[in-house]
């Protein structure tokens, strides 16, 4: 399939002088789910605001559909719908009216709007609620509003920035599915940004790891895990420090293994076929009279992957604060 | 057009904010309607001492010009709110990254609150109706008077667009809003007649643009068209607004790029 997005070299210095975006280069091809993963202050967003006309890049070339990002901006304004980290809806518009206004701007007659409008309010759910304010709605409700803002004019690529950040598991998950099906059905490509280690695994087709501006990793997420070539299994014991050298000893004799760390529940082992080798060593302790409190295996997780390239994980806080309102409340 | 069907629907958007949010439209009269009733009834024995207000003029008919101003730079400081607001909820990065015309995001701004000051004026001119003072020049004196409240209202506006854009804080604009306001108004010819005033005042108020406009409604009230006074009064307000709406253009400029 052909490339619908080109990025070489951009680079991204704030007056400031930080290096925001830091020499990255990739392509999406047409009708892809391609994401970032990276953690807060990554340079995801500044990469998203470059690629739909917001921010003026300091370097190298973007190309979206053919067109030059900075010389045919309006050209591409056209054809992308855009997500933004902050839900963008009209708290005094109702939800029709919001997705609506969308449709105006750009530029679609209203026949065509209102049977649009009617389409999407059931793609994400909302014809119950279309006549509300979005005032009204909960956090979900508003994402999936502001989902649909974007979708109005059929773009051919649909550009999230974080799309579940703050979102209750639930409404997450609701967000996803209305994702894959505009993927698969509508045959939008999609470029999503996010700092979910399960969200870029669950959808991303292929994803690029970034990370202080850099892209450190790239392919699918199980070509970045493979990448890791190893399982790991957790061990906890029910006397950790008096049996830990012991336990480490008789482990590092099986075959197979290949690193034993210490870890927050005692030992992690990182092995090939980890599966095969929890029965060795649940054996092996058990005769040595070590007694096992639990044993946990896992394959490699995209944390893992973020691991092996930077030396630390993605630390993400679940629990994400709505962003602080102004004082003095409601403004006009 | 593009430009002119978007301005259309920016402007459409701030007009439903404002009808769905009666609380605000309350607000913003609430002053000058304090000012109306209850302000002029303390100075209603002005007209008592000859040669203070004009012969046959009470104190009312005399200061509605002045508490119509004082309602324009009200909704007008509420302007640069609004554009504070678009750029914190992300609102205006979503317009920009549709194709929609630049120029309309002012403009319908700009035309919203035109529409809302004229609403205002209307309401006020109603009450003051009620309570006896009319306009003289009838329903083309109102149309004028309307029109020069509403072009002072967007040189205002620019004001507080400027001031938001810059300091994109909601607080800063209504500070600074307060601190030019009540000067201006209290340093003019708007609530009491210029010859009542100390000399310093009324030289301050030769170069008030207030009072120029406030001049320009008190005669369409009063007197008539005396166009003497209304032509140069909307060149002054005419200098006022290329300044104030320069700098929001500049300011727009910075923040679109």
């Amino acid at each position: 399939m052909s490339d619908i997005i080109t990025v070489k070299n951009l680079v991204e210095v704030y007056s400031d002088g930080t290096k925001a975006v830091d020499d990255i280069s990739f392509k999406v091809s047409e009708g892809e789910f391609f994401g970032f993963l990276g953690p807060n202050g990554a340079g995801k967003s500044t990469t998203i605001k470059i690629l739909t006309t917001l921010l003026r890049k300091t370097s190298g070339t973007v190309n979206i559909a053919g067109y030059d990002v900075e010389k045919q901006a309006a050209a591409i304004r056209k054809i992308i719908g855009v997500q933004s980290q902050e839900t963008t809806v009209d708290g005094d518009l109702t939800g029709r009216e919001n997705i609506t206004l969308q449709g105006h701007f750009h530029q679609m007659n209203g026949d065509e709007i209102k049977k649009r409008v009617n389409e999407l309010l059931v793609l994400v759910g909302l014809e119950s609620a279309a006549e509300k304010r979005a005032r009204n709605f909960s956090g979900g409700m508003k994402k999936r509003l502001d989902l649909a803002t974007a979708l109005i004019h059929k773009p051919k690529i649909l550009f999230l920035d974080e799309p579940t950040t703050g979102l209750d598991p639930q409404s997450r998950s609701a967000i996803w599915s209305y994702l894959e099906k505009i993927n698969k059905e509508e045959g939008i490509t999609i470029f999503l940004t996010t700092q979910y280690l399960e969200e870029a695994d669950k959808l991303c087709k292929r994803l690029s790891i970034i990370d202080v501006g850099k892209i450190v990793a790239s392919g699918s997420p199980k070509e970045l895990k493979q990448e890791i070539g190893a399982d790991s299994i957790r061990i906890s014991l029910a006397n950790c420090e008096k049996d830990k050298e012991k336990a480490k000893e008789l482990i590092r004799s099986l075959t197979d293994v290949n690193q034993i760390l210490d870890s927050e529940e005692c030992l992690t082992v990182y092995a090939k076929n980890a599966g095969l080798l929890i029965a060795d060593i649940v054996r092996a302790l058990d005769i040595s009279g070590i007694q096992l409190e639990s044993v946990t295996f896992s394959s490699p997780s995209l944390d893992d992957v973020f691991m092996k390239h930077t030396g630390k994980r993605i630390r993400t806080e679940e629990l994400v604060k709505a962003p602080s309102r102004m004082f003095g409340g409601r403004r006009f | 057009m593009t430009l002119l069907s978007d301005t259309r629907y920016v402007f459409i958007r701030y007009i439903r904010k404002l009808v769905r949010t009666p609380i605000l439209l309350f607000f913003s009269l609430f002053q000058p309607i304090l000012f109306l009733v209850l302000f002029t009834q303390l100075l209603t024995r002005l007209g008592n001492f000859p040669g203070i207000l004009p012969p046959g003029v009470g104190y009312l008919e005399f200061a509605t010009a002045g508490i119509l101003m004082q309602n324009a730079f009200g909704s007008a400081l509420q302007s640069g709110n609004s554009i504070v607001a678009d750029i914190d909820s992300g609102f205006l990065q979503k317009m920009l990254v549709t194709p929609m015309s630049r120029p309309a995001i002012l403009l319908g701004r700009l035309t919203s609150d035109a529409f809302r000051v004229v609403i205002q004026t209307a309401i006020i001119l109603g009450l003051a109706y009620a309570l006896g003072a009319f306009v003289t020049t009838g329903v083309i004196g109102i149309l004028l008077i309307f029109f020069t409240i509403a072009f002072f209202g967007l040189a205002w506006s620019g004001i507080s667009l400027a001031l938001g854009m810059k300091t994109r804080s909601a607080e800063t604009v209504f500070a600074i809003g307060g601190v030019i306001t009540f000067p201006l108004l209290f340093l003019s010819s708007a609530l009491f007649p210029i010859s009542f005033l100390p000399d310093w005042v009324q030289t301050v108020s030769k170069f008030n643009p207030v009072s120029y406009a406030v001049d320009a409604c008190r005669v369409l009230m009063i007197n008539g068209f005396d166009w003497g006074t209304i032509l140069p009064a909307w060149g002054v307000i005419g200098l006022v607004a290329i300044i104030t709406l320069s700098a929001t253009l500049y300011q727009f400029r910075k923040v679109v790029s």
